[in-house]
């Protein structure tokens, strides 16, 4: 369609690359070296290939004004040969590699399209090549043959393309087995149209990498062999001078001046060649800034700032409370007025949760409901201070039992974890360890928080949970890859429960279960919740889920709590425009035909927000002032709130005495 | 009434799985798909509902020529394409096209958009010179609900949200104007808000075009607003079908019965009695003998255990059901 | 899949790899042109009853296999014949029977000599790896735990340009240095023409010979082993079950000890696996930079003064102990994946 497209590519990968010192720095060691060896003739003092008229006095000679690098065991100069030597490697390097990726880009890419047989016998085929030691190979075969340039890059490049060939065949396979190339079969696209469009595209970059790798190894194997005199005796490269130098005396002369410059050399070129290929990998395949471990920024904000969050929260309305039948039983978690953000460099913080406040009673079942990247999961971690490195807590409260649990140590915060406030987390598969029974997970949690010496006792407690979530005792010897998802998610809910803890915190535990399987999830999580008056909070993005098992319900868009009242009321009575446009747009199977409504638009960005109200611009009925200021949250009636102008008493007077 | 457009007659598609029974024994078969029949007429809207593993995914593969079918016949438009190879498989690929689940996965992320919406043509030879692909290219996007068209042609996957990739998708499909589209799970990887948008976008290119559509989802609710008729699917077959309102309203198979008792209903006050099926699908290696459903079924009787039913009217016009139960009434 | 069968399968591929080596490793001495039995051979200045004389003794008289009179593929031989009676099965014979033919330099047999020489570079090489898997697992850890501060930087770059020394070139300097400022042995295993009064002694002198081909293994491999096990380890310090191991209140060192630790012991164990082609490498560099008696050395002798039968015993010898290490490898690997134990 437009062909600036690829040059807006190469200009953005360029830049990825200049912000990648790795890759910058390889780039320059290897231009450098390209330099040298281009322009050899030029910069060398000293023609390599004359015999120059030798007295004692030249062999290993020191470093001198008119040797630079000193002279070798021929009474020649070091430096020149050094220069020409950079001819020699690089020449070697780029054509073997290229033998080798060829070779094993084919191998590859045949082996991992069209799978099966073919993908068998060259797979075999390359483990045998791959077990047998290469450098031994590559002798025996030089050795065997005559030691040419020619010969020498041959043998280096048809016995080194082992990875390339592993590494395009994985990519390949991983590529083929993508959604876009079974589209393309399915349009009916052929075969050699499919490798050259969609799959060779995505697997270049990572051949691009593999090169530059390959490059490498051929230069440290070509070394090798001419070190061990196994080289062109006409073509002298820095493996050759260190052959010389170091089987013709320099060691007992202590002629360091012709052992160190050569393999300068080699490091030099490879280890840019290194570089280059890990920048790269970088940029390829970016990983995530941080780990669950890294340290991050500091936790909560300073003294004085949550001072004036706290005079800020007077002018708020107070928290909502629950329904009658709920509002006996004590508060077991108040959040106050928390807000969450994510630093990232170069970037404006995401304001990923602001302001939000709300309390949560013993037996009672929270939902937390908001499409993806409202900040539900974000607020979850922030109760157990459990944010990536770059999230930060700006502001707030979280009151558990009165006490501040941001005010905690990060030693006393470990005990509370999972004693007091456990989590069930969203894909139990990657939330359970893959190399741990699911009984030895289970009782780690409890060996944690509390002190059991008797082995047999903490066997017992697994089994009780287990039977307790529905899965036979037995099987806590399993490993989780052994369960379905219905029972890992079980499992899942078991260990949470290991511990007594008074809330749970279940983040969209049955969104990746059948409807079936869900049910029962959800009705096991209600009948505990009975037994052992657990306190939930159930954070999902399905409003019918929530309609079914919560008791009281708050709605985040953007980041901040729109709306939050009983269930009923949110149902029947929203009062906010997102609650209601999202209710239209959620489908229902006891209303059948019609037509679902659509909420126009899409959520903000979090790092980019509008000034005003976050629902705004998509919301059917904004007026000016929802542009420019961010709503303050009003009380609809008791226990139910709504962060909307349209609920403002002084909106709504002026309303009618425009009208009137 | 004209023929069907698609047709599909006792349907099947084994996989093997697994290592060998034994030194040189064969090895275990899936029967992902286990004597399926239905038609899809022309226009019509016709849902395959069921949960993951019973098989709708594997019989939207094979319809599209990308699994061979073990037995069985597929017909499309008069005729039988089962075995079409070559010319005759690109033809039915021509007219038959596939939405998929993932919009973040069924574009390649490095073409554009108007390249990805192009190579449907390109591939078929349609639309020889560069400006008039040009002009189709920017018609099925805006069709497709992308505006304006060229806006979006030279940009790529990864500047787009889900819901605008997924219309990319729908264009890529509609450039070759197809007359059947197959969807498999289309919304189900979307947001709440966005989803609205893309069925109804389906729902008027149905109007608008006549294209039929057949739509597999596990999402009973989505297919109330949008489908014309139902065929509930388990463990690789079908075990009943008949119009919308039908199937809803007064489920005959037992299994759809408590399907429908536990989708989730957006209104605290409708909160019912759940019909919860204990365990979980049985391997579709072992079939169970007899009626499949009977380990799980709450209402079975002895003859379930050995009687394999087969589908049987129910009182509504064109709804079935494969239940004994129906057939002693 | 069981335990068992998994094994099994390993076990009859590491044969036939082996089978496939004692293949090439027949023909690659008798197609590639230098093979100085044959050269001498065909040496003009021989007789031909010399010439006819040097052919039976080195069975070179017989068809190579059968249907092959010659290495020739286009001309056919006799398919009758004895198998027994051709080069090949001839070759296998011996070598059943520990047969590894005579060193031309020597004149001793081949398998005796690379019998003395297998001790000196086990010790060798099993110091280094240990030594090196233990320090590049601690630094990668480190490195990975603490990632984007100094120390990971250090443990990166420091790694980066380890790996890029050759190693014969580190074995260079380090014998230069070594010799210079600390007066250690410029090489062999042994200080010639010393008697020692005790054993303790002995070990002191070996130990002191020792010290600077280890630190070089260490050096060469170490860096390697940092990178795999730091970008392992970010992966699964990036993984949900870390949360959840956060979630349940577990502290850092145990997080890191029970659940990223272990984790992390399947792709060092296939790392290592892949690492003992060049294991084999770097023995041989450093052998003969050091001039340390083990099989490394005697392949470098063997190509320097041209003794074939020297070079194919230990490529043999050295191709089959990767191939045996292999299957070790995949033996820990079938106790350590719980996927492999219970399918």
């Amino acid at each position: 369609m437009t062909s600036s497209a690829p040059t807006s590519d190469f200009r953005a990968f360029w830049r990825s690359v200049r912000a990648n010192r790795m890759a910058l720095a390889g780039l320059a060691m290897l231009a450098a070296a390209l330099l040298v060896a281009v322009a050899a003739p030029w910069l060398a003092p000293y023609d390599p290939e004359a015999s120059l008229r030798v007295t004692i006095e030249d062999v290993y000679a020191p470093p001198s004004a008119a040797h630079w690098l000193g002279t070798d065991d021929g009474g020649k100069d070091v430096l020149s040969s050094f220069l020409y030597g950079a001819r020699v490697s690089l020449t070697v390097g780029f054509f073997a590699s290229f033998i080798s990726v060829v070779i094993g880009g084919l191998i590859g890419l045949t082996a991992g399209y069209y799978g099966g047989r073919v993908d068998n016998v060259l797979m075999r085929f390359t483990d045998i090549i791959l077990v047998i030691p290469d450098l031994p190979l590559t002798l025996v075969l030089v050795a065997l043959t005559a030691p040419s340039l020619f010969n020498i890059i041959l043998v280096i490049g048809i016995v080194g393309w082992t990875g390339t060939a592993r590494l395009v065949r994985s990519q390949t396979l991983a590529v083929k087995e993508r959604k876009f190339v079974t589209r393309a079969r399915a349009i009916g696209a052929s075969s050699p149209r499919i490798i050259a469009r969609h799959i060779l595209p995505l697997v270049l970059p990572l051949l691009v990498v593999n090169t530059v790798l390959v490059i490498s190894l051929a230069i440290l194997n070509e070394s090798t062999l001419s070190f061990l005199g196994l080289s062109d005796p006409t073509a002298v490269s820095w493996g050759q001078m260190l052959n010389f130098a170091f089987t013709r005396g320099a060691m007992s002369v202590g002629a360091w001046w012709a052992l160190v410059p050569p393999g300068f050399g080699i490091v030099w070129v490879v280890l840019g060649c290194t570089l280059l290929g890990y920048g790269l990998e970088q940029i390829l395949n970016p990983r995530t800034q941080s780990h669950h471990l890294s340290a991050g920024a500091r936790m909560v904000a300073r003294l004085t700032e949550r001072l004036t969050s706290q005079e800020d929260r007077l002018a708020r309305p107070p928290a909502p409370r629950p329904p009658d039948d709920l509002s006996a039983a004590p508060v077991l978690l108040e959040v106050r007025d928390l807000s969450v953000e994510f630093v990232s460099p170069g970037a404006a913080p995401a304001r990923a949760v602001e302001g939000v406040s709300f309390s949560l009673r013993r037996g009672e079942m929270l939902g937390l409901v908001g499409e993806s990247g409202c900040g539900k999961t974000t607020l979850m971690l922030s109760l157990l201070r459990l944010l990536p490195a770059s999230g930060r807590i700006t502001s707030g409260e979280v009151l558990f039992l009165g006490r501040d649990l941001l005010g905690l140590s990060e030693g006393e915060m470990q005990a509370v974890r999972w004693s007091e406030l456990a989590m069930v987390f969203q894909g139990a598969m990657n939330a359970l360890n893959p190399v741990r029974t699911v009984g030895d997970q289970i009782g780690e949690a409890i060996r944690r928080h509390e002190v059991v010496n008797d082995a047999a006792r903490l066997d017992r407690r697994v089994c009780e949970l287990l039977d307790l979530v529905g899965i036979a005792p037995e099987r806590r010897a399993q490993y989780p890859h052994q369960y379905s998802g219905g029972m890992r998610q079980r499992a899942m809910i078991a260990m949470a429960l290991a511990c007594n803890p008074q809330v749970i915190m279940a983040d969209e535990p049955t969104t990746a279960l059948d409807v079936m399987i869900q049910a029962q999830v959800l009705e096991l999580l209600a009948s505990l919740r009975r037994q052992l008056g657990l306190a939930v909070i159930f954070v999902t993005h399905d409003l019918g889920v929530v309609a079914e098992v919560c008791d009281t319900v708050l709605v985040m868009y953007g980041g901040v709590a729109a709306e939050s009242a009983d269930v009923d009321t949110i149902y029947n009575q929203p009062q906010h425009p997102y609650t209601q446009q999202l209710l239209k747009a959620f489908p229902d199977v006891s209303q059948v035909g019609g037509r679902l409504v659509s909420i126009p638009g899409y959520p903000p960005r979090l790092n980019a927000l509008p000034p005003g109200c976050r629902f705004a611009p998509r919301c059917p009925a904004a007026f000016a002032r929802c542009h420019t200021e961010p709503p303050a949250l009003h009380a609809v009636a008791r226990a139910h709130t709504a962060s909307c102008h349209l609920l403002d008493p002084a909106e709504a007077g002026r309303r009618a005495g425009r009208a009137a | 009434m004209k023929a069907p457009i698609l047709e599909v007659r006792d349907l099947r598609k084994l996989f093997p799985v697994g290592p060998a029974q034994g030194w040189g024994g064969a090895r275990p078969l899936v029967r992902a798909v286990d004597g399926v029949s239905f038609a899809l007429e022309r226009g019509e809207v016709l849902a395959l509902a069921g949960e993951s593993g019973c098989g709708k995914s594997t019989l939207a593969l094979t319809l599209m020529g990308l699994e061979a079918a073990d037995a069985g016949a597929i017909w499309f438009d008069g005729q039988d394409v089962t075995q079409a190879r070559g010319a005759a498989l690109k033809t039915l690929r021509r007219h038959v096209q596939m939405v998929f689940q993932d919009p973040y996965e069924s574009l390649n992320p490095m073409m554009t958009i108007g390249e990805i919406v192009a190579e449907p043509l390109v591939v078929h030879g349609l639309a020889g010179t560069a400006p008039e692909r040009q002009t189709r290219v920017l018609k099925a996007l805006e069709e497709a609900g992308l505006k304006p068209a060229d806006h979006f042609a030279g940009r790529r996957p990864h500047e787009l949200s889900g819901g605008q990739r997924q219309r990319v998708v729908i264009a890529a499909a509609l450039v070759l104007e197809p007359s059947v589209l197959l969807a498999d799970e289309p919304v189900s990887m979307l947001d709440v808000s966005i989803r609205a948008e893309i069925l109804n976008l389906l729902s008027d290119l149905r109007e608008r075009r006549g294209i039929s559509v057949l739509f597999i989802t596990h999402d009973l609710s989505t297919v109330a607003y949008f489908a014309d008729r139902i065929a509930v699917m388990y463990l690789g077959r079908i075990v009943e079908i008949g119009p919308t309102r039908a199937v809803l309203r007064a489920p005959q198979h037992p299994y759809t019965r408590a399907l429908l008792s536990v989708v989730p209903v957006p209104n605290p006050r409708l909160r019912r009695e759940r019909v919860i099926l204990q365990g979980e699908t049985p391997n579709p290696v072992r079939i169970p003998p007899g009626c499949r459903f009977h380990p799980r079924c709450p209402v079975v009787t002895e003859r379930c255990r050995s009687v394999d039913p087969a589908l049987t009217p129910a009182a509504d016009l064109g709804h079935a059901a494969a239940c004994l139960l129906l057939d002693q009434a | 899949m069981k335990r068992y069968q998994f094994l099994l399968q390993k076990f009859a591929w590491a044969l036939f790899t082996i089978l496939f080596v004692l293949v090439l490793n027949f023909f690659l001495f008798r197609v590639l042109p230098g093979d100085p039995a044959r050269a001498g051979v065909r040496d003009p200045r021989l007789t031909k009853a010399a010439q006819e004389a040097l052919r039976v003794r080195f069975g070179l008289d017989k068809p190579v296999i059968n249907c092959f009179e010659t290495l020739n593929p286009l001309r056919l031989g006799d398919c009758w014949v004895n198998p027994l009676e051709t080069q090949f099965f001839i070759y296998l014979g011996n070598l059943l029977s520990g047969d590894l033919g005579t060193s031309y330099h020597t004149n001793r047999p081949v398998a005796a000599i690379l019998a003395e020489r297998l001790g000196n570079t086990v010790l060798l090489v099993g110091l280094g790896t240990v030594l090196s898997i233990v320090i590049g697992i601690a630094l990668g850890v480190v490195a990975a735990w603490r990632a984007r501060t100094l120390i990971d930087y250090a443990a990166l770059v420091g790694s980066l340009v380890a790996w890029s020394l050759p190693t014969f070139w580190l074995g260079i300097i380090l014998l230069l240095w070594g010799s210079t400022q600390f007066g250690l042995p410029l090489g062999g295993k042994a200080t010639p023409g010393l008697a020692f009064a005790s054993p303790l002694e002995a070990w002191w002198d070996t130990g002191r010979h020792l010290l600077l081909p280890t630190l070089t293994y260490t050096i060469i491999f170490v860096a390697e082993y940092v990178l795999i096990m730091r970008s392992t380890m970010l992966d699964i310090l990036a993984e949900d079950y870390i949360l959840t191991a956060k979630a349940k209140g577990l502290t850092t060192f145990q997080i890191l000890k029970d659940h990223a630790l272990r984790n992390a012991a399947l792709p060092i164990v296939t790392i290592v696996a892949l690492n003992l082609g060049f294991t084999v490498a770097g023995a041989i560099q450093i052998e003969s930079v050091f001039s340390w008696p083990g099989l490394g050395l005697a392949t470098y002798e063997a190509i320097v003064r041209r003794d074939y039968p020297l070079l194919q015993g230990a490529f043999l010898l050295l191709a089959i102990s990767v191939i045996f290490a292999n299957l070790f490898a995949d033996l820990l690997y079938s106790f350590l994946d719980p996927r492999v134990q219970t399918g």
